[in-house]
């Protein structure tokens, strides 16, 4: 019985996965805050009725949405030029490809750290810049307007490498004697790209882009750091807001809610990306079905 | 229309790794670029095709030097040893996607495909994923694929050798058929010597990236100019015997034959090959191959003999035929 052999994997995704969704999901129907003495209370669906009165978790979730969709964006279009660029052969390109994995391989916090005193106002770098230029000081972390663009240049930075190296892989498995082929049919560069690269590079498009959204969707560290959600909770995320409510104002119902809306809601995005992304680079002309990874 | 390599040469660094090549090939011609792996046959087709830059000398089509013309504009039709089928798309779009590449009219495209798919008998597998046809019919579609470009050259890049024996046997009359009618130059790049000899019109022999000979291969086989050839061509390989005075004298398998005075043989082995058989004989001369009827009884005493006719005599230093 191969279930058997499967076992262990599937005991350790249960009590990681499985148990902690369920508790969730049966905790978002209970209140369970210092109020009710910490204990579990069946309050019916007024948490999420709350939920859906509640403007700051619509802001919140726009927010998440507006940092998800453009750093996730930007992400897999500069990982693609960077992977293309790794992919050919010049001097150094090892070294390159080593150097590039550096901002990936730092934690989130001393990365979040170190642009938060780039970003600061008025002893860090960019303010010194701007200042010079004849901007003046901008005050990027403390203007809402740039704030949130400062949160986005933070995860571009880092995640970029961990998309590049995926894409790259994917490029590695592409046989070079296609692209001759096309090219003696009277291919240029474009063509090869779009006929032969980016569909064969797509299941390795879909993994990154999969992963990064789920990921940058959830995200929290860097913005605790960076930000701390403000100024005036204009860079707070669903995480965020999840959190503050659990360990800050220990409402534990509530938090539960806003965690379980969300990983509907990524489950939705998820799906959503994969076919649309079937119907962008379609792998046959005439079929516009799904096709697995 | 020919197709003219004059002094061509290719080099990485340092290394040399097709030099001094010299080849003609006429219209409707086929030659076949034959050597041990390594040898530059493969680099000199990709010479020819513009995939890897020249280093010196000219490659001329139809009166035209285009040696540092770019792949796309040289109108080259070629046909990969992996058959390079994208595969994501059917056979037709396969087949679709160089034509749409050179700007011809969708109604003329359709019509081109289909009469080229029945021309390789390849038209209900027209909207089938290469993945899902076999190896020769994925051959075919490379080769359908070749013809349509309708190049002022073919190149073969062995175009047979993922497919088993019978099937390689079957399709070398298609593929004489199907390319060598166009009455274009062609070359074909095998390390298969009975395919080359099935094939070819002449046989060009690479070793270490220069030609050794080129000539017919009834030429090849009874006039190689050198060991190497005389080696590399004719299965079971060719006997040298003992040098003698810097001279080797070698002679085929299927020259020698038992007789009542001569050089005295032990049997080492035997091997039964269904229309012949083959001995491997141990003599004073060194260790022979002898190839002989499977009617022959093998006698007590070994002693085979051969005609002087039969013999062939090289240079020990250089290797090349006295």
């Amino acid at each position: 019985m191969i279930i058997f052999l499967l076992l262990p994997a599937l005991l350790l995704l249960l009590v990681v996965f499985v148990v902690p969704l369920f508790r969730y999901a049966w905790l978002s129907f209970h209140a369970d805050s210092v109020i009710t003495g910490l204990i579990a209370i069946p309050n019916g669906g007024a948490n999420w009725l709350r939920l859906l009165q509640d403007l700051r978790y619509w802001q919140d979730l726009g927010q998440t949405l507006r940092f998800a969709g453009v750093s996730v964006g930007l992400e897999l279009i500069l990982a693609l030029c960077i992977a293309l660029l790794l992919d050919q052969r010049w001097r150094g390109r090892d070294v390159v490809r080593t150097l590039a994995l550096i901002p990936w391989a730092l934690p989130t916090t001393v990365m979040a750290l170190g642009w938060r005193w780039i970003f600061n106002t008025p002893y860090g770098p960019i303010d010194h810049f701007t200042k010079i230029a004849g901007i003046g000081s901008l005050n990027i972390l403390g203007d809402p307007n740039f704030a949130w663009i400062a949160t986005v240049w933070a995860d571009v930075w880092k995640t970029t490498p961990f998309a590049a190296l995926i894409l790259l892989a994917g490029l590695q498995t592409i046989p070079a004697d296609l692209y001759e082929a096309l090219r003696l049919e009277g291919g240029n560069a474009l063509i090869c790209l779009r006929r032969i690269t980016l569909p064969l590079l797509r299941p390795y498009i879909l993994l990154a882009l999969l992963f990064r959204l789920a990921q940058s969707f959830g995200v929290f560290d860097l913005i605790q750091v960076l930000t701390g959600g403000g100024p005036a909770s204009t860079t707070e995320s669903i995480a965020l807001y999840a959190y503050w409510n659990a360990l800050r104002f220990l409402d534990f119902g509530y938090s539960s809610t806003i965690i379980m809306a969300s990983f509907v809601l990524i489950s939705l995005i998820c799906v959503i990306a994969w076919i649309g992304l079937q119907v962008l680079i379609p792998t046959h002309p005439k079929s516009r079905g799904v096709i697995e990874l | 229309m020919t197709l003219q390599i004059q002094n061509l040469g290719r080099h990485v660094g340092q290394q040399w790794i097709v030099r001094h090549l010299n080849l003609h090939v006429e219209d409707g011609e086929c030659v076949a670029l034959v050597g041990p792996s390594g040898c530059g046959k493969s680099s000199t087709l990709r010479l020819i095709a513009g995939l890897d830059p020249v280093s010196e000398g000219e490659i001329i089509l139809n009166q035209k030097n285009i040696s540092h013309v770019s792949a796309a504009q040289r109108a080259v039709g070629m046909v990969f040893q992996s058959y390079a089928l994208l595969p994501h798309l059917s056979v037709f779009a396969n087949l679709e996607l160089g034509l749409r590449v050179r700007g011809v009219r969708p109604s003329d495209r359709q019509q081109r495909i289909q009469a080229m798919l029945e021309l390789v008998q390849l038209q209900d597998r027209a909207d089938v994923l290469p993945a899902q046809l076999s190896g020769g019919q994925r051959q075919r579609v490379a080769l359908a694929r070749a013809l349509l470009r309708d190049p002022d050259v073919y190149l073969l890049d062995e175009p047979m050798s993922n497919l088993d024996a019978q099937l390689r046997e079957e399709l070398r009359p298609e593929l004489r058929r199907l390319v060598l009618d166009r009455q274009k130059p062609v070359i074909h790049v095998t390390h298969d010597q009975h395919e080359a000899m099935a094939i070819a019109d002449r046989i060009a022999v690479l070793h270490s990236g220069r030609i050794q000979q080129v000539a017919t291969p009834t030429e090849l086989y009874h006039l190689p100019e050198t060991l190497f050839i005389a080696k590399f061509i004719g299965r079971p390989q060719i006997n040298c015997l003992r040098p003698k005075d810097g001279v080797i004298t070698a002679v085929r398998p299927e020259s020698l034959f038992f007789a009542k005075e001569g050089l005295p043989c032990k049997l080492m082995s035997r091997e039964w090959l269904g229309s012949s058989q083959l001995l491997y004989l141990e003599s004073p001369e060194g260790s022979l191959r002898l190839s002989c009827s499977t009617s022959v009884d093998i006698p007590e005493s070994l002693i085979v003999s051969w005609h002087r006719s039969d013999e062939h005599y090289f240079d020990e230093d250089s290797g090349r035929r006295l």
